[in-house]
């Protein structure tokens, strides 16, 4: 069965830039899916097995941190690895995001080779 | 200038790595520019130990080359998807230089990207603040980064 990736990203244009990294980082997804607030990918989480979730923390209605902690608190859904995507990667965020299950965190701008560092430890 | 250099090094280095642009900084100033004509603008608001705003002005035609090169797709019109490039365009800036004067993350709050496009129009937060500007060139066309800020 195929790999599938969700980007989470209230930035219709940062979903295409990661999802176009990811390509170029040759980390081949056969589905790649998209949300655009923490809640959303709640939603999509519900009705699709996910390998590895991407997120932005700064996002309306609900956030990267709230998500990660309204995940963390959900079984069937805790153990997907989730990395951090932002322009928001000062310590004390980045510690909390990994209190909540963060696996690591990638800031923008990021390259395909930064993408490709960070999830293929995970992979 | 201390913050012209942040708004400098940070501009250059998103546009490289994720545009693949390559932007030549001219001088900086610290008056605010004429009323911006033709124009479309990505703002952040900050929040904290350093209030005002970070925006980034790029005539209309600057704005396409720029969301042309970002999206790899041929971009003919300012629609939602060059208003929202030109806003994540400002958040990478913001999010930098919040970076360097907040390495722990607590002190700025980053606001919600967003966009102003217009004929023309002037953007002002604060009063008594300081601005740095900085303009940047790129194949033919330009545009500004500016920061309003004040310091509590």
């Amino acid at each position: 069965m195929g790999r599938t990736v969700l980007i989470v990203d209230d930035s219709n244009t940062m979903r295409k830039i990661v999802s176009r990294s990811l390509r170029q980082a040759g980390l081949d997804f056969d589905t790649i899916l998209e949300a655009g607030d923490g809640q959303e990918a709640l939603d999509v989480l519900g009705g699709n097995k996910v390998d590895i979730i991407l997120s932005d923390i700064n996002m309306p209605n609900m956030n990267g941190l709230e998500f990660l902690k309204a995940k963390s608190e959900n079984a069937a859904i805790k153990d997907i690895p989730v990395i951090m995507i932002s322009t928001e990667t000062g310590a004390d965020i980045i510690d909390e995001a990994k209190s909540y299950g963060a696996k690591g965190a990638i800031k923008k701008p990021f390259t395909p080779e930064m993408i490709n560092e960070t999830l293929g430890a995970l992979l | 200038m201390e913050h012209a250099q942040y708004i400098i090094d940070s501009t250059q280095e998103i546009f490289s790595s994720m545009i693949m642009l390559e932007v030549t900084p001219g001088q900086p100033y610290e008056r605010a520019h004429e009323p911006l004509r033709n124009s479309i603008s990505g703002i952040i608001g900050l929040a904290g130990s350093t209030k005002g705003l970070l925006a980034i002005h790029l005539p209309n035609s600057a704005a396409l080359a720029v969301t042309t090169a970002f999206l790899g797709m041929e971009v003919e019109e300012i629609d939602d998807d060059v208003r929202d490039a030109i806003g994540e365009l400002a958040n990478m800036v913001a999010g930098n230089l919040k970076s360097a004067l907040d390495p722990s993350g607590s002190d700025i709050k980053l606001s919600m990207p967003s966009a102003v496009h217009g004929e023309e129009y002037s953007i002002d937060c604060l009063a008594n603040s300081q601005t740095v500007t900085v303009p940047f060139s790129f194949n033919g066309d330009n545009f500004l980064v500016e920061l309003q800020f004040r310091q509590d």
